[in-house]
This record gives structure tokens, sequence and C-alpha cells, in this order.
């Protein structure tokens, strides 16, 4: 493979390095305090790697000595993951402006995370994979407490750091394991070693080694019982990090947990499946259950995303390869994840936009919200609809496909514990609209106002969550043109 | 152009959303984008209508589809899409274009209202409604657009809600139309679940059609039907609902309480049209089980709502109202036509028909706006004061009365000439005949109530002090006039090819021709045209006799109480139906009403749902509660015997990250363990 065809193919990484750099080198340059320009670059950058990564679609190849893959897979993610860091990027503008003085770097930590998340999304060594996870987590840390000033958001940043350290200590274990027994890093290399005749001692290695990688995944996608950082942090981050992180890191986190089990553990595929069976039966219902008792809206989504994630693994479980069936499992947990950028963005960005206006953060101060703000009220309230799953809105799509997998290969418990759990979901994402609708509000409170960027995040995820929504033909095409992973199984 | 029928009720749309969210401050703009979208909406359906002629575009097979997969029903792609069929074509000419003349009238009616806005954002959405219903190739989409209507419906008839009665008739409207819809529903639902198909060129081919008119489908003491037979007995539902037919008709004349563009829109040229449309998009349902009673009842309900609604008709004096029965009784002929197997002559008869009655209803919105009462009683001598109003609501009456050369007169005549024949294939002893002779008679009265309006408005002297009538706006009048010239010519459209001189000058029937060269035309009888018009004259003329020879002077009443005698309060309480209704289903269901209400609130719902929801409170709690006694205690308990952490460490945050970190691993070594041991 020529120098010409590895930079075509790696171009998204590489223009998103260029930004990285040109927003540190223009940072400097720039002696003014304002810095307006940095987000607008940042968001050039994302969107230039978007686009160049979208061009690759189609594409099915291994490169750099099979560390990276370009296919319809990573094409999907690094669509998803930057899309995220798109909206994050306008989420943020009005929110760090009168919040820190360091207003540049900011953005170029962000382009940093969106960089390892495409990495991740075609990372298919294990090598690579633990080095685009590490450089996600990192820069995440310093995301979570860039306010320094704010003692919540550096206690937030401290637990991250500390509780991701340990958990990706585990997960290097395990990769250290699995390379011990079969001797490769590669994906491929691994399935095909499995593949030719488990010798009863690699079991013995290879199942502890799953559970430990699981550790470091499950603390990505925020997976009971790897989930107890992600309230704290949430709840302590900037609140665009916030969203930033429910959506962007965990759907990298997906990604890579799909490929490392789908592509190079499909020998233990029972296995695994009925492990993370498990795991997305617990964390669906603790987490709706906790987020029940939620009087802080950012705690509530915490909660939320993390039940979410154990509906997204639903997906990752019931695999079907049969073609007559629109579900497959892998499409579903896609799509889910696709709905899930939109709707739980545009949530949080009411979130910002209250939060900027009053400074609260508590859901009895939405109170009379319609009468405040209609045009926040009411797109709110589509968002929290399509939190629920209810139809017309693209998170009835979502579970639609993640519980039609489950049916599809007849794993009803999955199903049947997901809609008790979306049921006991309605509680808590209701509850919200009646503060909003029913409760009357304060007597002095005015209207909040919405900055502009978020106004078009606002239209963007407004648009979206209907449009997959009402017609989610185009995103299931795409979708299932994606799990290409599958054809390993 | 074809493939641009899909964008045709789109714009409607979108005029919908902007004027909504954003220009609805902004009255002029707000009329404009309204307008603009359904003149884009017009030329399209236009260059589709031309391009479908000139393609030899047909019905079944040979019809333009274009569709998309949609949702995923089991193993299959539920289809979205478009289909143009010659019925789908000629609604096309019809329905954008006099819903442009309709918006242009509404900027004179609506100015100065202060909804205004809202009111074009609703006749927009109304107008994709029926431009959608007309495209729509399935009838689940069809459903969709169908009920879009009924909710716009429902907003524009109480659309001034103010008025108590405008908001029970827009409640009532919304309610009776429903309970059509119900049975339309269970129509479609029981047809998917016989042939797993809702798209109208699989429902409709042949083998199909043949599968659903011999599998039979047992109703218990009823005996036993067709599946094909029943299941168009259930669209038909829908289509007596929304078509005002008998017993559902209730609904229509107190609609009259909405501003008069949106009688002529909802009540005239569109919404009640879809019913019929409906019926005849769905024809070869009905017509594939030869002798099936659904077709009987069909003709049977269409032929005694048209005689029925026109005896409602001579004793109304609100002007709307007359118009109201009117289009009751029009639509009856239009579905009796269908009973009858008269496809074209339907189909002509909806399109000419939703002419000239958009016509008289603007013309009465005009008087209205006018002379300020919707009494006719008040009224009189009109016609001095507002001459275009007169002349182009004259063209209207002669279309509606049946009077040649005019629209009605072809359409109408087409339709009891099929009767005719049907009548004396079958012998004067079988229901063809009834219908005939039904309609016959409908069509004399028909005439005398058109004529008796006339006289009563535009002809003598004003029966109200101080009434300064005064002609309309340019924006109202110009409609009228271009609608009046369609309301005049469009019936040479469809004159028989055996007429002499103008048949065969005329192209020999056209319209038959495009929209169904598939069914034989009917022979011309001269006979039945004879009666025909003789009944339309003889109707005006006997209105003469009784309003226009001597106008009505202020305070008399009308000389029909006393002719009439008691049958006329029966016929001016619409035959006590609205108090028949009240008295039994209304009553019926606000019994049931409350006894749910009671079983609900009081004895077994709210109390079964208040113990779900504390147990689910209560499960939380414990959830709670063992994530802080257990996991935290055994976490803690860990941690108290390791000696990392105390009491002190407990309430600090960092205590809790190791907290957090205990757990991780402990969860690691729980999996490990389970692996491991399984």
């Amino acid at each position: 493979m020529t120098l010409a065809q590895i930079i075509e193919l790696l171009l998204p990484q590489l223009i998103l390095l260029i930004t990285v750099l040109a927003i540190f080198i223009a940072d400097l340059a720039d002696t003014r305090k304002e810095k307006g320009w940095a987000p607008y670059l940042a968001l050039a950058g994302i969107l230039a790697a978007l686009i160049t990564s979208s061009l690759h679609w189609g594409r099915e190849v291994s490169f750099l000595g099979n560390m990276m893959r370009v296919d319809r897979f990573s094409v999907f993610f690094n669509g998803v993951v930057l899309a995220a860091s798109a909206l994050s990027v306008l989420l943020a503008i009005s929110y760090m402006r009168p919040r820190t003085p360091y207003r540049a770097e900011f953005y170029a930590l962000l382009t940093v995370v969106a960089l390892a998340m495409t990495l991740a999304a075609g990372a298919s060594n294990i090598l690579m994979i633990y080095l685009a996870m590490e450089s996600i987590s990192i820069t995440s840390y310093i995301l979570v407490g860039y306010l320094r000033q704010d003692a919540k958001a550096n206690e937030a940043a401290i637990k991250y750091f500390l509780y991701g350290a340990a958990t990706s200590a585990m997960m290097l274990y395990g990769m250290s394991l699995l390379f011990g027994i079969s001797g490769t890093l590669d994906l491929t290399g691994l399935a095909d070693f499995f593949r030719a005749g488990v010798p009863e001692a690699s079991r013995w290695i290879a199942f502890p080694a799953m559970v430990l990688l699981l550790a470091g995944f499950g603390f990505k996608t925020a997976l009971v019982p790897f989930h107890q950082w992600s309230p704290d942090t949430y709840e302590g981050a900037p609140t665009p990090v916030t969203a930033f992180l429910s959506v962007g890191p965990k759907a990298a986190g997906f990604a890579i947990l799909m490929r490392v089990f789908i592509t190079g553990l499909p020998r233990f595929y029972t296995d695994w499946a009925a492990l993370l069976a498990g795991i997305s039966i617990v964390t669906m219902t603790l987490g709706n259950l906790v987020a029940l008792r939620q009087s802080n809206i950012k705690r509530m989504l915490a909660y939320s995303s993390i039940a979410h994630a154990g509906y997204i693994l639903i997906g990752v479980v019931c695999l079907s390869l049969s073609t007559t069936s629109p579900f497959n499992g892998v499409n579903s947990a896609m799509i889910y994840l696709l709905a899930y950028l939109f709707t739980n963005v545009g949530a949080f960005l009411t979130v910002i936009a209250f939060e900027e206006a009053t400074g609260s953060t508590t859901i009895a101060d939405y109170a009379g919200l319609m009468k405040r703000s209609p045009w926040l009220a009411v797109p709110m309230l589509v968002f929290l609809l399509s939190l629920t799953g209810i139809p017309s809105t693209g998170g009835f799509i979502g579970k639609l496909f993640v519980f039609g997998s489950a049916i599809q290969v007849q794993f009803y418990l999955l199903a049947i514990v997901g809609i008790i759990n979306s049921a006991i979901a309605a509680f808590y994402y209701l509850n919200v609209v009646r503060y909003i609708f029913f409760t009357p509000a304060p007597e002095q409170a005015g209207p909040v106002p919405v900055p502009r960027p978020l106004r078009w995040v606002l239209a963007i995820c407004l648009i979206m969550t209907f449009f997959i929504g009402l017609y989610p033909q185009p995103f299931m095409q795409l979708t299932t043109g994606s799990a290409s992973l599958l054809a390993s199984l | 152009m074809l493939n641009l029928t899909w964008l045709i009720p789109v714009f409607p749309f979108l005029a919908f959303v902007l004027i909504v969210l954003f220009t609805n401050p902004n009255k002029k703009l707000s009329s404009g984008i309204a307008i603009g979208s359904v003149a884009v909406s017009w030329v399209l359906s236009w260059g589709v209508f031309l391009q479908s002629i000139a393609g030899r575009i047909g019905m079944g097979e040979e019809a333009f589809r274009l569709h998309v997969p949609w949702l995923p029903t089991g193993t299959e792609w539920f289809p979205m899409g478009v289909n143009v069929d010659p019925l789908s074509a000629i609604m096309l000419f019809m329905v954008p274009f006099v819903c442009l003349m309709i918006f242009i009238y509404s900027v004179g009616y609506m100015h100065g209202d202060p909804r205004y806005s809202r009111f074009f954002a609703y006749i927009s959405l109304f107008a994709c409604g029926m431009l959608g219903l007309v495209v729509a190739d399935n009838l689940l989409m069809l459903f969709i657009f169908w009920e879009i209507m009924g909710l716009c419906s429902y907003l524009l008839i109480g659309f001034w809600f103010e008025k108590p009665s405008a908001m029970k008739a827009g409640l009532k409207a919304f309610l009776t139309t429903r309970v059509g819809d119900a049975f339309m529903l269970a129509g479609m639902l029981l047809l998917y679940s016989q042939t797993g198909e809702l798209t109208f060129a699989h429902i409709f081919a042949p083998e199909t059609l043949e599968k659903l008119a011999h599998s039979q489908v047992n109703l218990g003491f009823l005996g036993s039907l067709p599946w094909a037979s029943l299941l168009a007995m259930l669209i038909f539902g829908g289509a007596v609902g929304k078509s005002a037919q008998f017993p559902l008709h209730v609904w229509l004349p107190d609609a009259m309480e909405g501003p008069t563009p949106v009688s002529a829109l909802i009540h005239a040229a569109t919404m009640v049209s879809a019913g019929v449309y409906l019926v005849a998009r769905c024809f070869p349902l009905f017509t594939a089980v030869e002798a099936g009673p659904q077709l009987g009842l069909v003709a049977f309900i269409g032929a005694f709502t048209a005689l029925f609604a026109s005896t409602i008709a001579l004793a109304q004096d609100d002007i709307k109202r007359v118009l109201a029965y009117s289009t009751i009784s029009q639509l009856g002929y239009m579905i009796a036509a269908l009973g009858i197997g008269a496809y074209v002559a339907a189909v002509f008869h909806l399109i000419t028909h939703a002419f000239f009655k958009a016509l008289l209803f603007l013309g009465s919105g005009s008087v209205i706006h006018g002379s300020g009462t919707q009494d006719m009683m008040e009224m009189g001598g009109l016609r001095k004061h507002m001459p275009i109003t007169f002349a182009t609501f004259m063209v209207g009456t002669f279309a509606l009365a049946g009077v040649p050369p005019f629209a009605g007169f072809w359409s109408k005549d087409e339709i009891l000439a099929d009767a005719f024949h049907k009548f004396t294939e079958h012998g004067i002893a079988s229901w063809p005949f009834f219908v005939w002779l039904f309609l016959t008679l409908a069509a004399f009265l028909t005439a005398f109530y058109m004529g008796r309006q006339i006289f009563l408005t535009f002809y003598g002297e004003s029966r109200r002090p101080h009434a300064h009538a005064h002609e309309s706006p340019k924006s109202m009048t110009y409609p009228l006039i271009v609608l009046a010239v369609f309301a005049a010519l469009l019936g040479f459209a469809g004159v028989p090819e055996e007429f002499p001189v103008l048949g065969h000058l005329l192209g020999g029937n056209p319209f038959h021709h495009f929209v169904g060269h598939e069914f034989p035309a009917t022979p011309l009888n001269g006979l039945v045209m004879l009666i025909s018009v003789v009944m339309a004259l003889g109707g005006l003329f006997v209105a003469w006799l009784v309003y226009g020879r001597s106008p009505l002077k202020e305070g008399q009443p009308d000389p029909l109480i006393q002719a009439l005698g008691p049958v006329h309060t029966v016929l001016r309480r619409k035959y006590y139906f609205d108090e028949l209704y009240q008295a039994t289903f209304i009553r019926l269901a606000l019994w049931l009403s409350e006894i749910c209400f009671a079983f609900d609130n009081k004895w077994v719902v709210d109390p079964l749902v208040n113990l779900a929801g504390r147990a689910g409170v209560a499960l939380s709690d414990l959830g709670g509660w063992i994530d802080r006694t257990f996991v935290d205690g055994a976490v803690n308990g860990v941690a108290a015997v390791i000696g990392w952490m105390g009491g002190a460490l407990r309430q600090t945050q960092t205590g809790r990250v190791q907290n957090y970190l205990l757990v991780a691993v402990l969860a690691v070594f729980v999996l490990l363990l389970i692996s491991v041991v399984i």
C-alpha cells in the first residue's frame, strides 16, 4: 500500500489533527481574549473530517499492518461520533464563554477526543484499540475538569480519572492475557486462532480475559456494574461535556465492544452473549430505578443514559444472520445509538439553555417552562417522548429495533425486561413533562433565552428525531449496510 | 411531472409549518404563503393531470406508481408512495384548483379576523390532507390523510370557538365522522389480515379480489358472507361518515357554524368528496362479488339520503343550511350511482358538483358578508346590490338544479340514465327502480328549494329594516366568476356520445374515455333526459309560483308552512334525528361513561393504579435502600475491614470514588467467578 493510499484512508484523522494544531497555533498567535473563532474552526475541521470519512463509504480495507480498518462499520461510527462532536461544539459556545478564559484550548481538546474516537471506530488491533481508548479517556478527563475554579467539576474529573485508570488497567490485563495465549494482537488473527481449535487451558484464560476487557468497555459505555462514576461525573462536568460524554465516547465504546467481541471472539459468542445479556438486564433495571428518585436533571439523565446503554446492549446480544428480517442486532444497536444521539443532545440542550438562564439544574425548577418559553418546552417534550420511546420519534424506532431483534432470536426475556423498563422510564421522563406543562411558574420568572448556536442544534436534533421516527427506512438501510462485522460470526 | 407527484401535498404542509412556526404574527405573509403553496400544488397537479391524459395512464396495472419502503412489518417493508390513475388525476384537476379559489376568497372573507394567520395555517394543512389522500397509493396512507382532514375539520368548524354553537358543531363533526372511521379502520385491519397488503395495486389485483370474493366469513347468526362484501361494507362505513350519508348525516348542517370558506372547502369541494372518492377508489372491491348485499346497501343509502336530505332542505331558512342539506343530497346521488355501478357518472358528478357547490357556498358567503345575516327570511332584493354575486349564484343554481346546459345537468342526467337503464334491465319491482324514482323526485325537490332560495334571497324587497347590502371585494368576487365559468361549462366534457351535434362536436364524451373506458357507456336515453329537464324546470317554476310571483313581505310567514302543515315542522326539525340521537346514543354513551368513570375512579382501576404506583415507588426505594445498605454497606464493610476507609473518609468525595473502584473490582471478581464456574 502506497503512502498516498494510506494518507487517503487516514484523511479524516489527519484533518482533525491539523485542526487541533491549527487551533493551538492560532491561539498563541491571537493575543485577544475573545477567541470567538475557535469553536467555528473546530467545527469546520470536524465537518470536513465527517465529509471525507463519508466518502469512504463502501470501502472495506485493512491497512497499517492491520492496525486500522476502513469499512462501513467504521464509517458509520465516524459519522456518529463526529456528529456528536460537532453538536457538542455548538452546545459549548455560549456555555463556556463566561466560564473560562481558556476558550480556544477547550475546542482543541474536544477535537482531540473526536480524533481519538475516529481511531477507536476503525481500530482492528488490540493495541490500537487500547491506545485509542486511552486517548479518549485522558482527553475526556481534562474536558470534565476544564472549569478549574469549579470544585464540583474538579471532583468529577478526579473520580472519572481514577475510575478510568483502574478499569483501564483491568482491561489491559485482559488484553495481555489474550496476547499471551494467542500470540497475536490482531482481531482477525485472534479469531482465526480460536477457530482453529481451543485447547482447554486457553478457555480458562479466554473467559477471564473477556470479563476483564468488559471492565474497560463497560466503563466507557457506563454499563452496570462499571457505571458508578457516571452520575457524579455527569453532574459535575460542564453540561456540554456531559452531553458529549453521554453520546460520543459512549458510541465509540459500543463500536469497540462490538468489533472486539464480534470480530475477535466470535468463537465464544454464546458465552459473551450470556454475560452481556445479564449485564443488559441489570443495567436497564438499575439505571431506570435509580433515575426515578433523582431531583437533579443532569443526574437523572445520567442514570437514564445508563439505562439506554442497557437497551443498546440488547442489540449486541441478539445477533441474527437471517437476511429476511430487518433486524440483525448490530443494526439495531446502531440505529438506537443514532436516534439516541440526537434525542439526548436535544434534551441536554434544554438543560444547558435553562442552566444558563437560571443557574439551576433541579427538575422542580422547570415548573411552568411551557408558559415561560414554549419554544424550548415543546421541543423538550419531543425529546423526552423520544427518550421514552413514543412512536413517531426516533427513540421509538430504536426501541422497536432492539426489542425486534430480541424477539427475532427468540430471546423473549430480554425483550420483556426491556419493555417493562421502558414503562418504568416513562414515569421519570413524564415527571419532567408534568413540571414543564402543568405546574405554575414562579412569579417573577421570565422567558429562557436560547442563544443562536443552540437554536441550530435544537433545529437539527428536532428534525433528526422526527426524521428517524417517521421515515426510518434510509437509516435502516445505512445501518444494515454497516453491519458488515456480522460476516465474521 | 409524474415523478413530482409526491410533492403535491408537501407544499401545503410546508406552508402550514411555516405559518405556525414563523410567520404567525405577519398576516399578509401568512396568507401569501398559504396561497402560494396551493398555487404551486395546483400547477404541479394540472401538470400531472395533463400528462396522465397524454400518457394514457389507466386504472389498475396501467396506473403510475412511485413508492419507497417505509415501515418494517415482520419480514417485509410496508411501502409508502403515490399512485396516479385516472381517478386521482381527475381529482387533482379539481381539488387544488377549487382550494386555490377558496384560499383567495378567504383573504377577503377573513379580513380583520384576529386569528387570520391561524386560519390559513389550518386550511393549508387541510389542503395537504385532501391532496395526500388523493395521491396515496395505499389504504393506510389514505387513512392517515383522512384523519388529518378529520382533525382540520374539527379545528376549522370550531374556528370561532367563542361561540358555544361553533364549538359544539366542531365536536359533533369530529365525533360523528369517527363513528364511520371506526368501521373503516376495522375494514382496513381485516383487509390487511386477509391479504397482508394495503397497497391499492395489490389489493385490487384480480387474483386477490378473486380470493376475497370466494372465501366466506361466518358472522354467526347473521349467516355467512364473502369477505369482499364484508370488507366493502365496513369501508363504506367510513364513507358514510365522511360524506354525511344517512344515518351519519347529522354533523354536516351543524358544521355550517364554521367560517363560510371552510364550508366551501370542507363541505363542498373536498372533505365530503373524500368519502365518495374512497368508495370510487375501492370500487373493484365493491364489485368483486356479483350478487353481494354491498352494492344494494350503497345504492339504497345513497338514494335514500338524496331524497331525505332534499326534503329537509325545503324547510330551512338559513341560507347555508339549505346548501348543506343540498350537499348531503347530492352526495347521495354519487353514492347511489356507485351503488348501481355507474362509476363514471359518479365521478363526473363528484367533479362538477365540487365546482358548483363551492361556487354556491362562496356565493352564500358573499351574501352573508354583504347583508350581514344568514337568515333568508331577512334577506330579499339583493339582486340590485350584489349583481356579481347574484349572477354567479344563478349559474350555480342552474347547475345544481340540472338546467341544461349547465354542468350539473349532464352529470346528474348521466346518473339518472344509468339508474333507468339498470331498472329496465331488472324490471319495475327491483331496487334500481326505487333508486331511479328517489333520485328523480330529489331532482324536482332540488330545483324547488334552489328556486326558493333564489327568490327569497335576491328578488323582492329587503325584509329587514336598515339593511345596507353591498357587493363584496374583488378578492371574493373573482373566485366566484372563475368558478361560475367552470360550473357553466364543465359539463361539456361529459356530453353523451350519441347526443345530437354536441356529442360529436365535443369529442364523444372525453370524460368517459379518460376516467372509465373499461366501463361501457350508458346509451343516451331521450326519455330520461326529458324527465330530468321537466323536473328541473318544473321545480324552479313551482318555486316561482310560491315565492317569485308575489315576493314575501317583511314579517310574512313562509307559505310552505301553511301548505305542508305539520309535515313542515317535521322537516324543519330534520325528522328529529338530533333529538333521537341525543335521547339514545348520546344518553347511552354518557351513562356508560359515568359507569366507566366510577369503575375507573372509585372502584377498581384507580386503586389498582395507585397500588401499582406505590409498589413501584416502594420497589425503587427498596432498590435505593439495597444500593445504600447492602452494596455500600458491603463495600464499606470490606473497606472497614481492610482499613482503607473510616467513617470520616466516607463523608468525603474521595472516599466514595474508592468505593466505586472497590465495587468495580469486586464486580470483576464476581463475574470472573461466574464465568469460570459456568
